[in-house]
């Protein structure tokens, strides 16, 4: 570590100061911590401009909505009419072309095609096909970009979702929105600056794990971790004063705490014990800010009817995605919102109306509502699961119940917002959706796009760990895609 | 080499010292490493342009280097080029070389390009030990290591903290607690010279020491309760910390500790302890996802061991070399997979079977079962053999009755008795299922889709895939105590669903009533009043076969117990894990019994059922057997004699012994009786995971880009070439390979060792990355100490107490933390050791103060993991249904009061208020912890309920013990919480906020009220509330002390 370190490490406030040099150059930041101002967010982003791995960018802000388990892309936005005349007909060879298959379906002997129930129709300017499970949805096709080629190698839940979240199959690395709070920083001190949210679904036939973490730091340091908000009374985890211990008597409590610390400090001279006095002071505001965050009374009945009547359900979908917008407004930089139960390896036709339910009209909403807002520029919305689903079922067939296995090979994600170019359809897959057959999107090309959204240049978007300069996007060469970028 | 000008330069960051030739560690390689290896280095695969720049011959062949002559060196030239496609490094690596890089590595090259090998590649040298000026300071000789580099940086050691402050720091230190006043005030008073290593030894002697050294190597060890991945369900480990707590206390040399946990399984008549410490090598993590390809994670496992063995004897990043050749160190990728073949050889399944004892396992039995348990074996082999001559003796009497049957009238009998329903489900079409109750034939209508399959009891079967689609009112109402059994025959689909076959159970109304149960196609029942404190639930250990017909059923005895409650699978009796054990009060809802779900959820999609039966008794064995076999033996019977096959026969005979013969009977119910008894003694003692070597030689392919399904040659085990050569005479096995590691030639054991202790207690290592010692890793700040321990360590028989104790007799570590502002700006982060160690304590330790200074700790020391307090749905937000770790239920009493080394640690949520404070998840190994100072951190020690209760509980001492003043009471409590009593300025602070906080509960009694509510301790009746919440205020402000939380 550099002389350079020690003096943020121990001299500093670490909060705001373990920012990456790739944004801050040693010149820049020395500057500012000579001019002897406090670093703010104001100056940290001035900084960045100045700085010329970063490009101009839209994105200040995400909102990622992951959905557990993967959803069905045929059934929702890889539009197969072919399909219908291969119903309970083998998946060609030719088509699977020894695919890897999970355990689940590996010992098949049939691979039946089930092509999806739902009725298409095409949307918006870009003409997009989707389905009528999804009709709120439908209506902002030209806000969204839709991604049809997204593909994964991972087949099973946990390594997929390793893989998106942190560009690498196994655990431990950082995901993609502790990368974006130590790249771009606070907003806003009284709030964590990266949030994970995890939606309970109406429906929960087969939810699947997720862990926490998926949203450590990784060998980022530990404040760039995803801090986990909650429905209910306390939304970050012990943010109440104990019952019976009104603000102003905390008040007074810290006071005293504050007076007695700063004598240690007269006494000890560690840097640190002035470091824990401003931290006690952030929780205190945090305190505050956070009970104003979750309390939706200032909302008018027009947010219910963008969203739709589950917002007053803590912990559904609608509910979540609403604090995301509340998040963002107040400078949270990233949302991380988990929703589940899409893993439909049977009675996909049973569940998909639960899900899409849950999911279609607070996305409408909430794209809207940026929009309304004026923050849909600076806010890059992502929609998306691990992996898609094979064309064939999974045990049975009938024309009106399937079940549907994991498949890396291609699947559906939408962004929308934060620079990226709405009414944009990209990549192409075959009649089965099983193959893509044009523009292929990988995971960590994905992620080199949302990187360039958040103003990184990908490549050099690095953390020195090991030895060696590590990046979201791994080693594999990852393309940022112009197509998708307003 | 000259450790000192470098490490100088190091730590001060100044980087060449002009007058000075230049040394390659130093000055160069950290240039070459960052900018020129990642292509010019070991990684040959990464390798451009054939160049190598990390050895000497390599560079000078290929002209890149040519010594003493930079113009002519290409190396040069390149890096001074400004032509795009020429100069080095390229510009698409976007790494820019300094002006004085770039004139450092020519004057070098000028100077000769003199290479030097990495330091900790060289094994340690004791040399001579440096003169320090001021001997009257030094106590031993790590002091004269560390005053001599103080004096040659111009710096002087803090003076000797106060006994106080060295009282609190040793126990700390040694115990992980802070020290009760009385012992703090004994040493304070005692006046003797040896009066501090009189209170090291104390310290040293007390269980403790093992709990808090322990509790460091269980980071290493990534211990945790749970397996980690997907359903991260429970596992049954805790025997493997037991043993690192006693290895400590007994102090068990460091070379025993480490061949007994890499290879404890192999030591020749290996005995429990030992088998139970390879156990080690069991704490990773595991997966049993359904669709997982077992070999992609056998091997992620054994990459895991091989890692983690590296770091925490060797503090290589080997996993580095796992997908190409290490860019730095002397790790190639076929290296890392010879070192991987060493762990490559355990008989353990890829899938951990989201059971807690995955073998292979061994049965940990409590002290006084074990001399029973001895002998059970014997008594099972003996009882079994009983069971295997009937089987002889009762072949020519069955055969007589088998000439003697005639078809007709030999139709296996079905137990018809207390069948209380009957549900076909063979319709195979219509909206009606037709049931049988006794007396009558019912119908009622489907309520929702269903499919038809092929059946096994008729010709079609339900499948259902949109939960339950009929309900049948009167069906199954039985109470806690009342026998039953229910069983039907399904498919299940391949995939980890959860669900009900069929229920009686109100889920809205803490899920009372029972069902019969399928999670991860294991087969089982709950049996509930209100779930999980009152309730019963066994689950199958074996799974179902996907996609095949099987028959299921489970029969309860109404005793109330979870061996009343039995599982089938195909008519054989499944051994149960008991999920929940504890049934008191009624099992009767209103709701009506359904097919395919409870109540309100738990559908199981996918699953296919023939004839539902419900009897109201518990079915034999026998009879379980006959329904699940029984079309199959009327089949058999029926058929003419001449037909059937001696197979057939056998068959036959099988099941005449189970149903028809009293003596088969009777030797089996002897088994049964034992095996029993056994399960008990296991049920009161533990189990162990241990490793286990196949029999045939470890081998290991070496994997193209770490793929799994990628191998390319294989290799047997070896130890990298940069390091000593592997003794001939000692095995290529994991013994083998730890005997290597405590070699005296190896240079990293015993550096790397002793390097964590000193992070322990000085809060970083001499070496500050504790896990990499390799080229990218930091250099030591005190080299020679770092070596000169190292070797004293190993020349002392690895003795870990004389070890610790020669630290914390230093005068280097007896300093006071004060800090200059002199010293600030020369040695900001105390690299230099010129004052005391002073850090924020680790997440258990800040817990395990407040509850020690409380008085709340219990000291147990051992045993199974505790849940204490923690915030609702932490667990839930993440679990998957079915998960075993699902729901928290804190504990009560004395559990919540265990030091945090036995919290329960579940991985995919590690305990909330730890992790907050930098706990890791104990995924993988670490040896070094991060230290943040965050916000969420003051919310946790103001407001967990575990702080707030502890608070309460001090305050409530202070009231009762301490002299009825309130200077007394101040003082009381300073004590107890800093060890010391307060500064006349820091009293009149205290006064001000208790003053405050008196006057308000005075005024707001129901607040004192509901204050005083938090945590499970109860109030004495003498308390004044409104006094005592004051108190727990203040004390609740004095435990947020900066002084408090840090060491």
């Amino acid at each position: 570590m550099s002389i350079f370190d020690e003096y943020r490490n121990t001299l500093t406030r670490r909060h705001f100061c373990q920012q990456g040099t790739h944004l801050l150059g040693g010149a820049a930041l020395a500057s500012l911590m000579a001019s002897g101002k406090p670093l703010t967010a104001a100056t940290v982003g001035d900084a960045a401009k100045e700085h010329p791995a970063h490009i101009a960018s839209r994105a200040k802000h995400v909102i990622y909505l992951h959905m557990v388990g993967g959803p069905s892309q045929m059934d929702l936005y890889d539009y197969k009419p072919v399909m219908q005349e291969w119903f309970d007909k083998d998946l060609p060879e030719s088509i699977r072309m020894g695919q890897r298959l999970t355990t689940m379906t590996s010992g098949q002997k049939r691979f039946p095609i089930a092509p999806s129930k739902y009725k298409f129709a095409q949307h918006g300017e870009c003409g997009m096909w989707m389905s009528e499970m999804l009709p709120y949805t439908a209506k902002m096709a030209d806000d969204m970009v839709f991604i049809r080629s997204m593909n994964t190698e991972a087949i099973n839940h946990e390594p997929a979702i390793s893989y998106m979240q942190t560009g690498n199959q196994n655990t431990g690395r950082p995901c993609l929105g502790s990368w974006t709070s130590y790249g771009l920083g606070s907003l806003n001190e009284d709030l964590p600056t990266f949030v994970v949210l995890v939606a309970k679904p109406s429906n929960q036939e087969q939810v699947q794990a997720i862990s926490a973490r998926l949203w450590g730091s990784g060998y980022l340091p530990g404040e760039h971790a995803g801090v986990s908000f909650r429905s209910g009374p306390d939304p970050i985890l012990y943010i109440n004063n104990p019952p019976g211990v009104p603000k102003d008597i905390r008040r007074k409590t810290l006071d005293g705490l504050k007076a007695l610390n700063e004598l240690t400090y007269q006494q000890l001279g560690d840097p640190e014990t002035n470091t824990r006095i401003q931290q006690y002071e952030l929780a205190y505001r945090m305190q505050a800010s956070v009970p104003d965050l979750v309390d939706l009374k200032d909302e008018t009945e027009n947010t219910e009817k963008l969203y739709g009547p589950d917002i007053h359900k803590p912990g559904s979908f609608a509910h979540t995605v609403l604090l995301a917008r509340r998040m963002v407004e107040r400078g949270v930089r990233f949302v991380q919102i988990y929703h589940n139960n899409w893993d439909h390896h049977g009675n996909l036709v049973g569940r998909m109306k639960d899900q899409t339910r849950d999911v279609d009209q607070p996305c409408y909403g909430l794209v809207q509502d940026l929009k309304a807002r004026g923050l849909l520029d600076d806010t890059l919305v992502i929609w998306g699961g691990e992996f898609g689903r094979t064309i064939y079922s999974q045990g049975g067939v009938s024309k009106e119940n399937y079940g549907r296995d994991h498949h890396p090979r291609c699947f559906t994600m939408w962004m929308a917002g934060g620079g990226s170019k709405g009414g944009t359809i990209y990549g192409e897959t075959d009649d089965f959706s099983y193959n893509i057959v044009k523009d292929p999107v990988h995971i960590r090309d994905f992620h080199a796009t949302v990187l360039h959204l958040l103003g990184f240049d990908p490549e050099a978007f690095t953390y020195k760990f090991q030895g060696l300069d590590q990046r979201l996007i791994g080693v594999e060469a990852a393309h940022v895609i112009p197509a998708l970028i307003a | 080499m000259k450790w000192l000008a470098f490490t100088v330069a190091m730590v001060m960051g100044t980087s060449v010292i002009a007058e000075e030739p230049l040394q390659y560690n130093r000055d160069i390689r950290p240039i070459l490493a960052d900018m020129c290896f990642a292509c010019h280095g070991p990684d040959s695969a990464a390798r451009k342009a054939d160049l190598r720049l990390d050895k000497r011959d390599m560079a000078m062949s290929s002209k890149a280097i040519l010594p003493g002559d930079p113009a002519q060196s290409e190396v040069i030239r390149r890096i001074l080029s400004n032509d795009a496609d020429e100069m080095m490094p390229p510009p698409s690596t976007r790494k820019v070389l300094s002006a004085q890089q770039k004139a450092t590595l020519q004057r070098w090259v000028k100077e000769g390009a003199e290479y030097q090998a990495h330091w900790s590649f060289i094994a340690p040298t004791r040399g001579e030990l440096p003169v320090a000026k001021n001997a009257a300071w030094v106590r031993n000789p790590i002091d004269r290591f560390t005053l001599a580099r103080m004096e040659a940086e111009g710096l002087a050691p803090a003076p000797e903290a106060d006994k106080r402050t060295l009282a609190r720091r040793l126990s700390l230190d040694l115990t992980g607690l802070p020290p009760s006043p009385e012992l703090v005030e004994n040493f304070v008073n005692d006046a003797s010279p040896d009066a501090y290593e009189k209170l090291v030894d104390t310290f040293m002697k007390s269980p403790q020491w093992g709990e808090h050294r322990g509790r460091y190597w269980l980071d290493a060890a990534r211990y945790a309760d749970t397996h980690g991945i997907h359903f991260d369900n429970f596992r049954e480990v805790w025997a493997y910390r037991e043993w690192v707590i006693n290895a400590y206390n007994r102090n068990l040399p460091f070379d025993q500790f480490t061949i007994e946990q890499l290879a404890g399984d192999l030591l020749p008549e290996a005995t429990l302890d030992q088998k139970i410490a390879s156990g080690f090598n069991r704490c990773n993590i595991t997966t049993s996802e359904g669709g997982t390809i077992p070999e992609e994670y056998y091997v992620l496992y054994t990459r895991d061991r091989t890692e983690t063995a590296s770091l925490v004897w060797m503090g290589l990043t080997t996993g580095c070399a796992v997908c190409h050749d290490h860019k730095f160190d002397p790790v190639s990728q076929k290296e890392f997979y010879e070192l991987a073949a060493f762990f490559n050889n355990t008989t353990q399944n890829a899938m951990d079977g989201n059971v807690k004892d995955t073998p292979p396992i061994l049965t940990v039995p409590a002290v006084a079962d074990r001399v029973r348990f001895g002998q059970m074996d014997g008594l099972i082999v003996a009882a079994k053999q009983a069971v295997e001559q009937r089987k002889q003796t009762g072949r020519s009497e069955f055969d007589r009755w088998l000439a003697e049957v005639k078809p007709e009238t030999a139709t296996v009998s079905l137990p018809e008795s207390g069948l209380q329903f009957r549900l076909p489900l063979d319709e195979g079409q219509g909206d009606a299922l037709k049931y049988f109750v006794p007396g009558e034939t019912r119908e009622t209508k489907l309520t929702k889709p269903v499919e038809w399959k092929p059946g096994q009891t008729g010709a079609k079967a339900i499948n259902l895939n949109q939960g339950g689609p009929a309900e049948f009112a009167t069906v199954g109402d039985f109470d806690k105590d009342q026998p039953f059994s229910c069983g039907a025959w399904v498919q299940l689909p391949a995939n980890d669903g959860a669900g009900a076959i069929v229920a009686r159970m109100d889920d809205g109304n803490d899920y009372r009533g029972w069902d019969l149960w399928v999670e991860g196609r294991r087969v089982g029942t709950h049996i509930i009043h209100k779930w999980q404190d009152d309730a019963l639930k066994v689950v199958s250990k074996n799974q179902v076969k996907a996609n095949e017909w099987a028959h299921v059923l489970v029969t309860y005895d109404g005793s109330m117990k979870a061996a009343g409650a039995k599982v089938y699978i195909n008519g054989e009796l499944q051994q149960t894990n008991v999920q929940a054990d504890g049934l008191k009060n009624t099992t009767k809802t209103e709701v009506p019994f359904k097919l395919g779900q409870r109540h309100n959820t738990s559908p199981l999609p996918g699953v296919t059922i023939n004839d539902v039966r419900v009897y109201d008794r518990a079915l034999t064995d026998a009879e379980v057997a006959a329904l699940a076999k029984t079309s199959r033996f009327a089949a058999l019977l029926a058929k003419a004699a001449a037909e059937r096959t001696p197979a057939e026969n056998d068959e036959l005979y099988q099941w005449w012994l189970t149903a028809k013969d009293q003596p088969y009977q009777t030797a089996v119910v002897d088994v049964q009786k034992l095996e029993r008894e056994l399960a008990d003694i296991k049920a009161r003692g533990t189990i162990a995971h241990i490793m286990n070597e196949k029999p045939e030689p470890a081998m290991a392919f070496v994997l193209f880009r770490g793929e799994y399904d990628k191998r390319r040659d294989q290799v047997a085990p070896a130890t990298p070439a940069a390091l000593p050569p592997f003794p001939a005479e000692i095995p290529k096995s994991r013994l083998g390979l730890a005997k290597w590691l405590l070699s005296p030639e190896h240079p990293l054991t015993a550096r790397v060792t002793v390097n964590r202790s000193w992070q322990e207690l000085f809060g970083q290592g001499l070496v500050r990355t504790a896990g990499d010692f390799g080229v990218a890793g930091e250099l030591p700040s005190h080299p020679e100490l770092l070596d000169w321990l190292a070797i004293d360590f190993r020349e002392h028989q690895w003795d870990v107490k004389r070890f610790y104790k020669q630290l914390v007799m230093s005068a280097t570590y007896r300093q006071s933390a004060v800090t200059t502002k002199d010293k600030l700006e020369k040695d900001p982060s105390n690299r230099l050791l010129s004052r005391g160690p002073r850090f924020r304590m680790d997440a258990e330790m800040v817990r395990d103060y407040a509850l020690a200074a409380s008085g709340l700790l219990v000291t147990k020391i051992g045993g199974p993991s505790v849940k204490p307090y923690q915030p609702d749905g932490v667990w839930e937000a993440v679990a998957m249904i079915g998960s075993n770790t699902r729901d928290y239920r804190a504990d009560k009493g004395e559990n919540l009061y265990r030091r945090s080394m036995y919290t329960f640690w579940k991985r995919s949520a590690p305990p909330a208020s730890m992790d907050i404070f930098n706990a890791p998840a104990r995924e993988v190994c670490t040896v070094r912890r991060e230290r943040t100072n965050t916000p969420l951190q003051a919310l946790v020690t103001l407001n967990d309920p575990q702080m707030v209760e502890a608070a309460k509980a001090l305050a409530q001492k202070t009231i009762k013990d301490a002299k009825p003043t309130q200077a007394e009471r101040i003082d009381f409590l300073a004590r107890q919480l800093i060890a010391r009593p307060l500064r006349a300025e820091e009293q009149v602070i205290v006064q001000q906020s208790l003053a405050e906080l008196a006057a308000y509960y005075i005024a707001h009694p129901e607040d004192a009220k509901a204050l005083l509510g938090v945590g499970e301790m109860a109030i004495d009746a003498s308390m004044n509330p409104h006094e005592l919440a004051a108190w727990t205020m203040l004390t609740n402000e004095l435990m947020n002390l900066d002084e408090v939380l840090n060491k």
